[in-house]
């Protein structure tokens, strides 16, 4: 024979029980209205079909330490800096492919790519020394037409150069890889910098330097000489 | 004429014999293929015995991980003392820039450092590789520095080298010494890529400088033979030294 006061705890049990039940299920669904409440799924642009184009990768090969353009065809934004950005992303996917000759682990790869004209300090490159209010003529016509050349700062995700294969050639490569990929696409830019999450580093990952400013070559042109 | 005259006579008579025979010995000298090149204007001679050894990496900075968790700092230091070995055995005298002892991770101006005062023959940075295949023998991928106009008198004027750019002026010798060292890696069957990279501290080494990166060594039907094996390390020494005595005996005899 079970007691009473046995009997009439059990029930209290239960019914808290049953009060705790509905009160999570209370507060599951106030958080969801919460979350939903602000989402303005608002079409802010209208989509834009984009034809894709052909473009030049510049591919590395780990076996003989080489780099050969290869031809894509790639849908890319027309904005200089989104169309830099999405072709570095496209040449990093290559090396994500199981058969590459490259291998490089996948995964989002470059954060940003930014274009600036150079010189970076037009009044200090051309030697001015006239104050701004005077009336000394400038460096270069207003209605000049020639574009200036450009300096890329390629922005790396930190992650990406933590898992890039170390050493001096698989590191040299992808470097030489990018620049010789931006000197086949982008025909103003000049030179390129590298920082990684937004800071400068002194190697992508323990080897190729990253602090130099490298200049724009076609690294197709110069492959390494090979003696296998 | 008096003694004192006669003597006077003869003795500027030697002088100027003298000075005629060392003009001509020093003018046939730099015409002859193979003669030592000529001292770099404001810069010490160099130590011909001396090689510097940089094992990259050391103390916290493991570098790449290869086969069994085999950190690269490590073998490094193990080709680094097998080619430091092989070296002395031909009668030079090595500077190692770090050892087994040593706790503190130096720098790469550092190492850079340590090499340029000592001046030495050549200098040798050496790495290791999980990926690629054979040796990799890299230099600066500085321009060299444009010559000098020989048709201006105009009096030399000091200009100082600048540290980013130091090894340009050695960079035609660092070319012929990674040259030497493909060629006798490739007689010994061994096979080597060359090539240029931006690696530090290279850029910032006055000697002739190489990198040497030491990757699995594709051996058919058994397998790569991986850069901690000892004996593939061993024979890439010896083949190293050897490159070097021959180097040093072309560009700088005694």
């Amino acid at each position: 024979m079970i007691p009473r006061y046995q009997r009439v705890f059990f029930w209290i049990l239960a019914g808290a029980i049953l009060l705790m039940a509905l009160f999570l299920l209370r507060g599951c669904e106030q958080a969801r209205e919460k979350l939903t409440r602000h989402r303005d799924e608002t079409p802010i642009a209208a989509p834009v079909a984009t034809p894709s184009q052909s473009v030049q990768l510049a591919l590395a090969d780990d076996a003989d330490g080489s780099i050969v353009m290869v031809q894509r065809d790639v849908a890319l934004p027309a904005e200089s800096t989104a169309r830099a950005h999405a072709l570095l992303a496209r040449l990093i996917a290559e090396y994500s492919y199981k058969t590459s000759a490259h291998p490089i682990e996948s995964g989002p790869a470059v954060d940003d790519v930014f274009l600036l004209d150079l010189p970076l300090h037009p009044a200090i490159a051309t030697g001015a020394r006239t104050p701004r209010t005077s009336s000394a003529q400038p460096a270069q016509s207003a209605g000049s037409q020639v574009p200036a050349s450009q300096l890329a700062v390629v922005n790396l995700h930190g992650t990406f150069a933590d898992h890039h294969p170390s050493g001096i050639e698989a590191e040299t490569l992808t470097v030489e890889s990018i620049v010789g990929t931006l000197y086949a696409n982008f025909p103003r830019i000049e030179q390129v910098r590298f920082l990684v999450d937004g800071q400068p580093r002194e190697t992508l990952n323990g080897h190729a330097d990253l602090l130099r400013t490298y200049p724009v070559l076609n690294t197709a042109t110069r492959p390494a000489q090979g003696n296998h | 004429m008096t003694p004192s005259r006669k003597f006077a006579v003869i003795l500027l008579a030697a002088l100027a014999g003298a000075a005629v025979t060392a003009f001509s010995v020093r003018a046939q000298l730099q015409g002859q293929p193979g003669a030592p090149p000529p001292v770099v204007a404001g810069l010490p001679p160099v130590n011909r015995n001396l090689i510097v050894l940089d094992p990259a990496h050391g103390a916290g900075d493991g570098g790449a991980v290869l086969g069994d968790h085999v950190l690269e700092k490590d073998i490094t230091l193990a080709i680094a003392s097998r080619l430091k070995a092989a070296l002395a055995a031909d009668g030079f005298n090595v500077v190692t820039t770090r050892d087994t002892g040593g706790s503190d991770l130096l720098s790469a101006d550092q190492r850079a450092e340590t090499a340029n005062r000592a001046h030495p023959v050549a200098c040798i940075v050496l790495h290791a590789t999980a990926t690629g295949s054979g040796v990799h023998i890299y230099t600066s991928p500085l321009p060299p520095p444009p010559a000098p106009n020989q048709t201006t008198n105009t009096p030399p004027v000091f200009v100082p080298i600048p540290w980013e750019t130091a090894q340009a002026v050695f960079v035609g010798q660092s070319h012929d010494l990674a040259t030497g060292l493909s060629t006798a890696l490739s007689k010994d069957h061994l096979p080597a890529l060359v090539g240029q990279a931006p690696i530090r501290p290279l850029d910032n080494l006055m000697c002739p400088a190489v990198a040497i990166e030491l990757a699995p060594l594709p051996a058919p039907g058994v397998g790569a033979t991986q850069p901690t094996d000892a004996s593939y390390q061993q024979q890439v020494a010896n083949a190293l030294a050897a490159a070097i005595q021959a180097w040093r005996a072309q560009r700088w005899p005694q």
